[in-house]
């Protein structure tokens, strides 16, 4: 029934935004082209602008025709200075409008992915990159005020000791503001700009309608798959309470000495709107960075990082599909903190079994089996009908993704020349328009790049296998095999 | 004989309170000023002398709640306000009085706040946009912009309030949530308007 309505409303808003759009194919692709780069280039009148993108809309669009007419009927009698005055005001109202139209909207969500999904979208887009960046609007403080007696029927005075007006941190879909429990407990408020789930799934409809017309090469039905796949994940975000969840049952699977700190969930103080969690007291990669670690911290925090994704993976099959360098918090004491499980991935027992099949064709060494795997997973029913050049190339990322796995004792993720060969191949992938394949790649992919960044970012050290073999607990006769076989 | 003052007050009263719930539990189209009657327990020329029509009723009613959402409103500031928030708590606490009324609100803001040239002005859609346009008028004022009656800024002013109000009464999300967004929106775009013509105000931090 609501699906059906829904269903309904969809073919109504495509029925609309195909009007918006030039008939010709030709041309539609260059306008869009020139439109979609117009709009990403410009830069909005001041900085609170900058994040309102999300505002855009069809509904602005409606107003903006709405004041037009007001602005007309209101000329009809008139002088000419009267008119010119109005006139000012409606072109200034226009372009403030025309910056961020529903198209600034799709354009940033656009931008998210190119960052973030490389192989989610065309490389045509990517020179784009840069311009764009995917954070939702700032809200001030009598926003966050209205949300609350929504969500709680209370404000944020009334439910905290203190609470902090200004947010301390951006989130993707809202934002992070300190406060203090009755109780006295520090914490973290996330609180999610109001109706962003409708607008992600707006963007998404809107950016795969303006996609079409492009057709983009032999593999568009296949980015058609991962842009529903990259809807449903940034769809679950949008519930803070699934991501308490979450986090409870990672931080279950810590024990307080192993120095990884998951922050507990307040879900008195939770909704599905707003998440309250214990406030960890620490720094950023960045500030860390700046510090001037010593090699024996930098190492330690590799190990508690390598740790923590393995057992993830290990133990629940769970990909941390947003790696963040935001995420991890370097805490005073040297423990490490893991905030956010808004993004995680599980993986189907599919995905998963293919995982477990190409790790063991890694460390038999079965190159047969691993090019086999490798043609299962790119989605080809065999190796001639997937070409040389790709199998090549994606077989060389995969294996560099792998590379840990088959290195005895400590694997530097610090070093460059192994950090820059699994970039450039990755960056070949992208040029060449290699991404068709399993929609949970995009995951793995992203995973595995932000995870690999940040650790080699702090130029850390770790015994990877050794990591591997306690928490995967697979220590048996793969290890020997690879070791015997070197 | 006479009937006093308060007599007439609660009468006055008991009418807005059944017609409310009928327009709640019909629809303001389906609902007739013969329904309300039966249901006060009135006369309908009686009836009559209160309100002349069910527009005037649900307007009353509406008034009533953005009266109160004012009040509220005054109360909840505490001087440290951009006129950004200023205006998005007004409009917020307004909202918020004026919920209990959404199932029937479409049709008689459509009706009453209607910027189409009508034969019939319905006078409580004038005060309402005379009320609201008054506190925003010291909203600005407060914040250094000078704000006159008939100046163009009021005029973009209310036809983006008017834009707010109709997607608010028809919103179908969540405590009308999607329609936050649409409120910071358009006062921002307002505030960033009046800002940008040269007239001063305290904008630019
Ligand atoms: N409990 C906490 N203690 C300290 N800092 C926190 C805590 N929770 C969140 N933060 C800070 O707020 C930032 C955003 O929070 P979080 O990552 O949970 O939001 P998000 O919506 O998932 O954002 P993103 O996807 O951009 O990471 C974090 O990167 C972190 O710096």
């Amino acid at each position: 029934m609501a699906t059906e309505a829904r269903r309904k409303t969809g073919i109504e808003d495509r029925a609309a935004l195909l009007n918006l759009m030039p008939r010709q194919e030709e041309a539609a692709r260059r306008r869009l082209a020139e439109l979609v780069e117009s709009v990403a280039a410009k830069r909005p009148p001041t900085t609170s602008f900058s994040r309102l993108w999300i505002l855009g809309s069809l509904q602005a669009k409606v107003t903006c025709a709405y004041l037009a007419y007001w602005l007309r009927s209101r000329w009809a009698d008139a002088d000419e200075r009267e008119r010119l005055k109005s006139e000012t005001h409606l072109k200034a109202a226009l372009q403030l409008l025309g910056t961020m139209g529903y198209l600034r909207g799709a354009v940033m969500k656009l931008g998210q992915m190119l960052a973030t999904f490389p192989d989610a979208l065309p490389d045509e887009f990517a020179r784009l990159l840069p311009a764009l960046h995917f954070e939702a609007p700032a809200m001030h403080y009598a926003m966050v005020r209205e949300v609350f007696l929504d969500e709680f029927g209370k404000e944020p005075h009334e439910l905290f000791a203190s609470f902090e007006r200004e947010a301390f941190a951006a989130a993707s879909l809202g934002q992070v503001h300190r406060a203090r429990l009755l109780s006295g407990e520090q914490v973290a408020v996330k609180i999610q700009y109001p109706g962003i789930a409708r607008t992600i799934e707006a963007d998404l409809r809107n950016l795969r309608l303006l996609m079409q017309p492009m057709r983009l090469g032999e593999d568009w039905g296949n980015t058609v798959v991962k842009l529903a796949e990259v809807e449903r994940v940034l769809l679950a975000e949008t519930d803070y309470l699934a991501e308490a969840s979450f986090a409870q049952t990672v931080r279950d699977s810590f024990t307080p000495e192993e120095g990884i700190v998951i922050p507990r969930v307040y879900p008195e103080y939770s909704t599905r709107r707003v998440l309250t969690t214990e406030h960890l007291e620490g720094v950023h990669l960045e500030e860390l960075l700046d510090s001037a670690p010593s090699q024996e911290l930098r190492d330690r925090y590799t190990h508690l990082m390598t740790v923590a994704t393995t057992r993830m993976l290990y133990r629940t099959h769970w990909l941390l599909a947003d790696p963040n360098p935001g995420n991890y918090i370097f805490m005073p004491d040297g423990r490490l903190g893991l905030v956010d499980f808004g993004c995680t991935r599980e993986l189907s027992d599919e995905e998963w079994q293919l995982q477990v099949e190409v790790e063991d064709a890694l460390l038999r060494r079965d190159e047969t089996e691993m090019e086999r795997l490798i043609v299962k997973a790119s989605l080809y029913d065999s190796a001639e009908q997937m070409g040389q050049e790709r199998l090549e190339l994606i077989g060389r990322v995969i294996r560099w993704q792998l590379e840990p796995w088959l290195s005895e004792g400590i694997f530097d993720f610090g070093d460059e020349d192994f950090f820059r060969r699994g970039m450039e191949a990755m960056v070949e992938v992208m040029r060449k328009g290699f991404t068709r394949g399993m929609p949970v790649h995009i995951w793995t992919n992203r995973f595995i790049l932000g995870a690999r960044g940040v650790v080699y970012r702090l130029k850390g050290r770790c015994d990877f296998q050794e990591i591997y073999r306690r928490e995967s607990g697979r220590d048996g006769c793969g290890m020997s095999g690879a070791a015997t076989s070197k | 004989m006479r009937i006093s003052e308060q007599a007439k007050q609660l009468c006055r009263a008991r009418i807005l309170e059944k017609a409310a719930e009928l327009f709640a539990a019909r629809g303001f189209d389906q609902t007739t000023t013969r329904d309300i009657a039966l249901a006060a327990g009135v006369a309908a020329g009686t009836m009559f002398n209160y309100f002349p029509s069910k527009e005037t009723m649900a307007m009353t009613m509406v008034n009533e709640a953005l009266a109160r959402g004012r009040e509220e409103f005054q109360t909840r500031l505490d001087g440290s306000e951009a006129l950004e928030e200023e205006l998005f708590l007004l409009i917020g606490t307004e909202l918020r009085r004026l919920r209990p009324l959404r199932p029937f609100l479409g049709p008689v803001l459509e009706r009453s706040l209607s910027t189409f040239p009508r034969k019939s002005v319905c006078p409580e859609g004038e005060t309402a946009r005379q009320e609201h346009m008054e506190c925003v008028r010291q909203v600005m004022r407060r914040h250094g912009f000078s704000a006159t009656p008939e100046d163009v800024a009021g005029t973009i002013y209310w036809s983006l309030y008017l834009g707010i109000l109709a997607s608010w009464t028809g919103d179908q999300s969540e405590n009308q949530e999607a329609s936050r967004g649409l409120i910071d929106y358009a006062i921002r775009t307002f505030v960033q308007m009046i800002s940008g013509t040269a007239q001063g105000g305290d904008h630019g931090h």
